[in-house]
């Protein structure tokens, strides 16, 4: 009863005039009305700062490139640029590295993508995990030392690449005699950052040496979610700690880690940045890369091409994770 | 050995058994100590490995110049001049001061969008809301070129509207901090919608039914409730700016006074002074400073927050 009383006085005490006309408006709308009212502003900049750019660059995809002359973009031509690039026919001619070809792996686009994503997820999961572990223990000093592995994750992606940079580059670090005196033998050259094969390594290691935190930093929120009581149980029981890990800390943070493993492949699929501020374009193409240098040379139908070629490549990556690991739950 | 426990054999095991043997020995029978050694290793090895790329940072910015070659673990000579340097050279505080801003703007607006599309998507079931989180999932696939052309044309005031052209945001903050929002929008959104769907229904209803109109009821409880929610999806989004290279890269010509992020500070090292191995790496070591300060204040927050995030799952 005197619930309701308050309520009407609260509604009547809402004042007179626009303020509470808007209010009462809002308060009459139904569920649907409601959520989409409040999703306008996110819907707004999404609208014109995402949606209707990449709506424009897909239109784009489908015309004929015009390098010169005052139209920035030529005829619309069907799927040709997406045959040409995915059937290398714009290989040599259009493209500055090809977008696939086995004959030079370490300069083929396709190619230099999947392995980058391979290597670098899969170390930056074991990596992270690691280091998820050891911050989840209790010991002095942990806030310090968390606060160390988790650093690289926040330093920009351009220190990064120049922290690369200056410690392989010939002439200024040690390393570079180190590693040629080690592996020459192998292949490995004098002069690494523009050797394709090894600036694709040094890359890779740039980005684990960043991201493990990353993923240390999602895996150990995981492990942090796991209901301690668990583990006293275990001890009871008279589990070892391999085993406690096995059936209790492994099985209840695996979401977690599939979760961290798809956003970072997205990311780690569409690298550019660490590429060029380290080796450059030209040495590691990656398939963003080559967005952008046919982008550069005003291919804008190709460079659109590649962009959502790229996507969709992205998109089937995740549509596998999402169907493989449903049942797991978490994703 | 074995009977004296835990505390007697480790101070006991040097002198009495002596060297390896007895440290395998003792381990064996308390396997505890093992462990322990092996996280103490485990854990060097990953300080070593994270913090030794900013200590050769630390090792050329203090050699000075015209003494680096072939460096090797050690500095050689003492030059701390060049952290003063470097912002005489290029205007390296006012590249840094721009980004600050950019992400503090950026910070704002992604807070304020994401906390209502987060309220909506975690709190109510509407037509459409399946769709929604899809495509705004799916903005991510994207690599940021493909964003790129479009908007650059844009923000050069190439597109007509209505017959009105669009404004001239080329080298002001505006070309910048509207990509920087769009595209670290849908992480906030998620951190956020996963924290809003915790709060139990019957807090709102509660709101609800002593009179907060609906909006009240999302700042007055909801909001307040999901604060570490609100505080974790703060300090990722600020960092994603700091960190952002692309747009930083493409959307300023890279002058100081044209807002061009601290991207540029450093590439102007790399590129126009690339002798001055010293000022580049002072530049980083002063770049990685604000950033390093905040995952020190906030690295509780930042944990806390997405296990908090985690638990609905």
């Amino acid at each position: 009863m005197s619930t309701e009383q308050s309520t009407e006085q609260t509604r009547s005490r809402g004042g007179s005039g626009a303020f509470s006309g808007a209010t009462r408006w809002v308060e009459n709308l139904n569920d649907t009305q409601f959520a989409y009212l409040l999703l306008t502003p996110t819907l707004l900049l999404l609208g014109v700062i995402s949606i209707w750019p990449l709506l424009s660059t897909f239109i784009m995809s489908f015309q004929a490139d015009s390098i010169r002359g005052a139209a920035q973009i030529g005829e619309f031509v069907g799927l040709e640029n997406y045959i040409g690039v995915l059937s290398g026919a714009y290989n040599t001619v259009v493209l500055p590295q090809p977008f696939f070809d086995l004959s030079s792996p370490f300069t083929s686009a396709l190619i230099v993508t999947f392995i980058f994503v391979v290597i670098s997820v899969s170390f930056e999961t074991l990596i992270g995990f690691g280091q998820a572990l050891v911050l989840d223990q209790d010991f002095r000093g942990r806030r310090w030392v968390r606060v160390a592995i988790i650093l690289p994750w926040a330093i920009p992606l351009v220190i990064q690449g120049l922290i690369f940079y200056l410690l392989f580059q010939p002439g200024i670090s040690f390393l570079p005699d180190m590693l040629y005196n080690l592996f020459g033998g192998l292949g490995w050259s004098q002069t690494p950052l523009v050797s394709s094969s090894n600036a694709l390594l040094i890359v890779i290691l740039a980005d684990i040496w960043k991201t493990s935190a990353f993923m240390a930093l999602l895996i150990l929120a995981g492990l942090q979610s796991v209901d301690r009581s668990l583990y006293d149980v275990a001890k009871v029981a008279g589990a070892s700690k391999w085993q406690s890990f096995k059936l209790i800390t492994f099985p209840l943070v695996l979401p977690t880690v599939l979760v961290a493993m798809l956003f970072r492949t997205i990311q780690a699929a569409r690298v550019y940045g660490l590429i060029e501020t380290m080796a450059s374009c030209t040495t590691v193409p990656s398939l963003s890369c080559l967005v952008v240098s046919t982008f550069s040379v005003r291919r804008y139908g190709t460079a659109a091409a590649i962009a959502f070629i790229t996507a969709a490549i992205i998109a089937v990556i995740v549509s596998v994770y999402i169907i493989k690991f449903r049942d797991e739950g978490g994703v | 050995m074995a009977s004296e426990g835990g505390t007697a054999t480790r101070s006991s095991d040097s002198d009495s058994q002596g060297g390896y043997e007895g440290w395998v020995q003792s381990s064996i029978q308390n396997p505890d100590r093992a462990y322990r050694a092996a996280f103490y290793v485990v854990m060097i090895f990953f300080l070593v490995t994270t913090l030794f790329p900013l200590y050769w940072l630390f090792i050329l910015a203090v050699t000075p110049n015209n003494m680096i070659s072939n460096m090797g673990l050690l500095p050689k000579g003492f030059n701390p001049g060049a952290f003063v340097e470097v912002f005489t050279t290029l205007p390296f505080h006012w590249y840094m001061f721009n980004s600050f801003i950019l992400a503090l703007i950026t910070t704002v607006i992604v807070l304020i969008l994401a906390s209502l599309a987060g309220y909506v998507f975690g709190r109510f079931d509407f037509k459409g809301r399946g769709a929604l989180m899809l495509l705004i999932l799916a903005i991510s696939y994207f690599p940021p070129a493909a964003f790129l052309l479009p908007l650059f044309r844009l923000f050069t005031g190439n597109i007509e509207i209505l017959g009105l052209s669009s404004p001239m945001l080329y080298n002001t903050p505006g070309a910048l901090f509207l990509p920087f929002s769009a595209l670290s929008l849908p992480l906030a959104i998620f951190i956020l919608t996963t924290f809003y769907a915790q709060i139990p229904d019957g807090l709102e209803d509660a709101a609800r039914v002593e009179g907060t109109t609906r909006l009240g009821a999302l700042f007055r409880v909801i909001v307040p409730l999901s604060a570490p929610g609100v505080a974790t999806a703060a300090v990722l989004t600020f960092i994603w700016v700091y960190n952002e290279f692309f747009f930083s890269f493409l959307m300023v010509d890279g002058q100081a006074k044209n807002w061009a992020p601290i991207v540029w500070g450093i590439l102007g090292y790399q590129g126009q002074y690339s002798a001055s191995y010293n000022l580049m790496a002072a530049a980083g070591l002063i770049g990685v400073l604000p950033i390093a300060i905040l995952v020190v204040i906030a690295q509780e927050k930042i944990v806390s927050g997405l296990t908090a995030g985690a638990l609905k799952e």
